[in-house]
C-alpha cells in the first residue's frame, strides 16, 4: 500500500494530470480511505512541490500543473471525505476587494492554495465587504484571503474586516491579505492576521494560520 | 502559407556600409604599400621579399595590394575549435559569438578577503575553475599573470594550470617561440600527438604586433611557428589612439587594420590556409590619466567597425568585452561590462576575449567572471530574438481566455515558458520583503558568495595520470632548456 501512496505523490509532483484519477481510483479500490489517499499520497506530493518551488527547482507553471493534478484527484475524494474536514486542509474564501479588477495575483494564490490541499471558494474581483461577510457566514472558512493591487483600493480590506467585526464573526476566521502595496504595518493597522509577499509565501502563511 | 515571410525576429546591427568598408580597406592597403611595416625578423623579411614585397632599409616591408588580397582569400573563413576531450566547442565563423577570458592581469581582487593584491598561480587555477563551471563562457585564458612564477616558465605554468582546471578551449599567450613550442608539445600530449592536435585544436595562441606598424621578433617567431604547425593564432594589434595611433577613430581604424592585415600576410605567406583569427583593438588614451581606455564608447565604435570589416573579409574575428576601467566589482564595472558584452554580440564577433577585465587591463577577479557569465546569458537570450508562428501567437487561446481571464494554468504557458524565457542564475527578482528576508544583499555580495561556493564545490574533470606525467616531463625538460634564455619582445 505504501508503494501506492508513493506513486500518488510522484504523480502529483510530476503533474501527471492524465494518470492521477486512475491511480486515485486504484488506491480507493485497494482499500485505502479517502483521507489516507489525501494525507499519505497527495499532500506529501504537494509538500515536495512547495519545497522545490521555494529553492527554485520548480517554476510557477509546473507548480500549477501539480496543483491541477491534485485538484483532479480531489474531485474523486471530496464526496467521500467527512464534511468537517472541508476536503483537506480546510476552506479558504478568497477575492479581490471592491473597486479593484486585478485578478492575476489572486488567481495564482487561489490555485496554489488549492494545490496545497485547501478548498478554495473564489469570489472573483470587485468583491464588496458585504459579499465577503456573506461568504464567511455561508462557507464558515478557516481563512479569508483578500487581494488588492492598488493603494487606492487597499482601504476596502480594512472595511471588510470592520464588517466582520460588526457582524460578530471576526473571531471565527483568520484573515490574510496580499498584493504589491500591502505591508506588515498595514496588516496591523487594519487588524488582519497576516500577509504574504508572494504566492509561494501565501501557502506557507495559510498553513501556519490554520496550525498545520 | 505566409508568402515570403520571415518568422524569426532577431536584433541586428552593423555600423559600416559596404562603401565605407571598401574606403577603409583601400586606405589600409595604401599604408601597407607606401609606408609598410617594420618586421624585426630576418627570415620573415626574406620570405616576404620572395613573395613580392618591396624591402626598404631598416627591415621595412612594403606589401603590394594584390598580395594582401591573396592572403585575405587564403586565410580560412571558418575555424572549428575543440575542447580538451576532442568535442566540438566553438565554430569561429560567420556571426557566431563565443565569450572567454583575457590573459595576463597583474593584480587580482582576492575573492576571500576582498584585497587587491598581486596575481598568483592560484588565481589562474581559480579563473579556470570558474570558467569550467560557467555555462555561458566558452573558452578560458590565464586571466592572471602569476608574479611568483619563474619568468621564462610563467606562461607554461599558466597553460598547465588552465589544462588542469577546465576542459574548455584555451586562449593563451607565450613569451616567444621556445615556450610556445613547449606548450604545443604539452597540448599534443593531451590529444595524443601533433597530428591529432592539428586536426582538433583546443588552443589558440594570442600574439600582437606593436603599434605603430611594427612586428617584433618575438611576435613574428610565434606567428611563423603557429603557421608551420597549423595551431590557430589570434594576431591582433592594440592601438592607443592619440598615442600609438591617430587620435581620430578613422585614423586609428585604418592604421590598426593595416597592422592586422600585414600580420595575415606574414602568416599566410608562411602557411597558406593555416588558421588565423584577426581584427584589432583601437581605443583612446585617456588624456588626463594616460590610461589605455577599455570601457569607453570609442572602443565600441572601432570594435563594431572592424567586426564589419572582418565579416567582409570572411576571416574569423576576435573581440573584447566584459571589460572595465574600474578597480573592483562596482557599478562602473557592471555598466561597462554589460554594455561591452551586448555590443560585441551585436557586432557578431567570433572570439570575444577579456571577460572579467578590470582596471583598464590590470585587474582580475573570479567574481567578476561570474558577473559576466550572468550578463552573457542575458545577452545570448536577447540575441536569440523570437519566432512568429501561429502556435506561439496563440490566437485560439487568447480567444478562449478572453477579457479579464488569466494565462497562469494554460498549457501554452507550461509548454513555452522554458524556451521563451531566460532564467537568470543570480540576478535578484525577489519581491522586496523576500529579498530582505534573504539578507537584503547587493548583487556584488551575491556574486562573491556564489563564486566562493563554486571554488569550494566545483571539481573539474582531471587529466589522466599518464598525461600528467608527460606534462611534468616536458616541463622539466623545458625549464632546463630555457634557463639561460632571454626572450626578445
Amino acid at each position: 500500500m505504501s508503494e501506492m501512496y508513493g506513486q500518488l505523490s510522484v504523480a502529483v509532483l510530476g503533474g501527471s494530470l492524465k494518470e492521477i484519477k486512475k491511480l486515485t481510483q486504484m488506491a480507493l479500490d485497494g482499500g485505502a480511505s479517502a483521507q489516507q489517499v489525501l494525507d499519505l499520497g497527495l499532500l506529501p506530493g504537494m509538500d515536495e512541490v512547495g519545497k522545490r518551488f521555494k529553492v527554485g527547482e520548480m517554476f510557477i507553471p509546473e507548480v500549477l500543473l501539480s496543483a491541477r493534478t491534485m485538484t483532479a484527484a480531489m474531485e474523486l475524494l471530496k464526496p467521500l471525505l467527512a464534511k468537517s474536514e472541508g476536503g483537506g486542509r480546510g476552506t479558504v474564501v478568497i477575492g479581490t476587494v471592491q473597486g479593484d479588477l486585478h485578478n492575476i495575483g489572486k488567481n495564482l494564490v487561489a490555485m496554489m492554495l488549492e494545490g496545497a490541499g485547501f478548498t478554495v471558494v473564489d469570489l472573483g474581483i470587485d468583491v464588496k465587504p458585504q459579499a465577503f461577510l456573506n461568504a464567511v457566514k455561508q462557507h464558515k472558512p478557516k481563512l479569508l484571503g483578500m487581494s488588492a493591487l492598488l493603494t487606492t483600493t487597499m482601504p476596502r480590506m480594512g472595511e471588510t474586516i470592520h464588517a466582520l467585526e460588526e457582524a460578530g464573526v471576526r473571531a471565527q476566521v483568520k484573515v490574510m491579505v496580499g498584493g504589491a502595496p500591502v505591508t506588515a504595518d498595514f496588516v496591523a493597522k487594519i487588524r488582519a492576521d497576516a500577509y504574504a509577499a508572494n504566492a509561494g509565501a501565501a501557502v506557507e502563511v495559510a498553513r501556519a494560520l490554520v496550525g498545520d | 502559407m505566409n508568402s515570403g515571410f520571415k518568422s524569426q525576429v532577431v536584433p541586428s546591427y552593423r555600423l559600416l556600409t559596404d562603401e565605407q568598408i571598401k574606403e577603409i580597406h583601400l586606405a589600409s592597403l595604401d599604408i601597407l604599400e607606401t609606408v609598410g611595416v617594420r618586421v624585426n625578423h630576418e627570415e620573415a623579411v626574406e620570405m616576404l621579399r620572395a613573395a613580392g614585397c618591396r624591402i626598404r632599409p631598416g627591415h621595412i616591408v612594403q606589401m603590394p595590394g594584390w598580395l594582401v588580397g591573396e592572403c585575405i582569400r587564403s586565410a580560412p573563413s571558418r575555424i572549428t575549435i575543440y575542447n580538451r576531450r576532442g568535442e566540438e566547442a566553438m565554430r569561429l565563423e560567420g556571426r557566431k559569438i563565443h565569450y572567454g577570458l583575457g590573459t595576463d592581469l597583474i593584480k587580482t581582487v582576492d575573492v576571500r578577503t576582498g584585497e587587491l593584491r598581486p596575481s598568483n598561480l592560484d588565481d589562474v587555477r581559480n579563473a579556470a575553475r570558474v570558467v569550467d563551471y560557467c555555462s555561458d563562457i566558452d573558452f578560458v585564458a590565464s586571466s592572471a599573470l602569476p608574479h611568483e612564477a619563474q619568468t621564462n616558465m610563467m606562461y607554461i605554468e599558466c597553460f598547465r594550470a588552465e589544462l588542469e582546471n577546465t576542459v574548455k578551449p584555451i586562449f593563451f599567450t607565450a613569451a616567444g617561440r621556445e615556450d610556445l613550442a613547449a606548450m604545443i608539445e604539452i597540448a599534443a600530449a593531451v590529444t595524443g600527438g601533433e597530428e591529432a592536435l592539428r586536426e582538433k585544436p583546443f588552443l589558440i595562441n594570442y600574439s600582437e604586433p606593436t603599434a605603430p606598424l611594427v612586428h617584433s621578433y618575438g611576435a613574428v617567431s610565434k606567428v611563423l611557428l603557429c603557421a608551420d604547425k597549423g595551431i590557430p593564432i589570434c594576431y591582433t594589434p592594440a592601438d592607443v589612439m592619440g598615442a600609438s595611433a591617430p587620435v581620430s577613430l578613422i585614423g586609428g581604424i585604418v592604421q590598426a587594420n593595416a597592422e592586422a592585415l600585414s600580420g595575415i600576410v606574414i602568416h599566410q605567406v608562411r602557411g597558406k590556409g593555416s588558421p588565423i583569427i584577426s581584427g584589432f583593438f583601437a581605443t583612446p588614451m585617456d588624456m588626463l590619466s594616460s590610461v589605455f581606455v577599455y570601457g569607453g564608447p570609442e572602443f565600441r565604435l572601432t570594435h563594431s567597425a572592424y567586426a564589419d570589416i572582418y565579416h567582409y573579409y570572411g576571416i574569423p574575428c576576435w573581440g573584447a568585452a566584459g571589460v572595465s576601467d574600474a578597480h573592483g566589482i562596482d557599478q562602473q564595472t557592471a555598466f561597462e561590462s554589460a554594455l561591452t558584452i551586448l555590443m560585441a554580440a551585436l557586432d557578431g564577433a567570433n572570439l570575444i576575449h577579456d571577460i572579467g577585465y578590470m582596471g583598464a587591463g590590470l585587474i582580475g577577479s573570479p567574481a567578476n567572471i561570474v558577473m559576466s557569465n550572468e550578463i552573457i546569458g542575458w545577452v545570448k537570450r536577447m540575441m536569440r530574438g523570437f519566432e512568429i508562428t501561429p502556435e506561439l501567437m496563440g490566437l485560439d487561446m487568447i480567444r478562449s481566455v478572453g477579457p479579464g481571464g488569466d494565462y497562469l494554468a494554460e498549457e501554452h504557458t507550461l509548454n513555452y515558458y522554458k524556451s521563451e524565457l531566460w532564467r537568470p542564475r543570480l540576478s535578484n527578482r525577489d519581491d522586496p520583503d523576500t529579498w530582505l528576508q534573504k539578507g537584503g544583499k547587493t548583487f556584488g555580495q551575491t556574486l562573491v558568495e556564489d563564486t566562493q561556493a563554486i571554488l569550494d564545490n566545483h571539481i573539474p574533470e582531471p587529466l589522466s595520470a599518464e598525461v600528467q606525467a608527460k606534462i611534468r616531463a616536458i616541463m622539466a625538460k623545458t625549464e632546463e632548456a630555457l634557463k639561460e634564455m632571454y626572450f626578445i619582445a
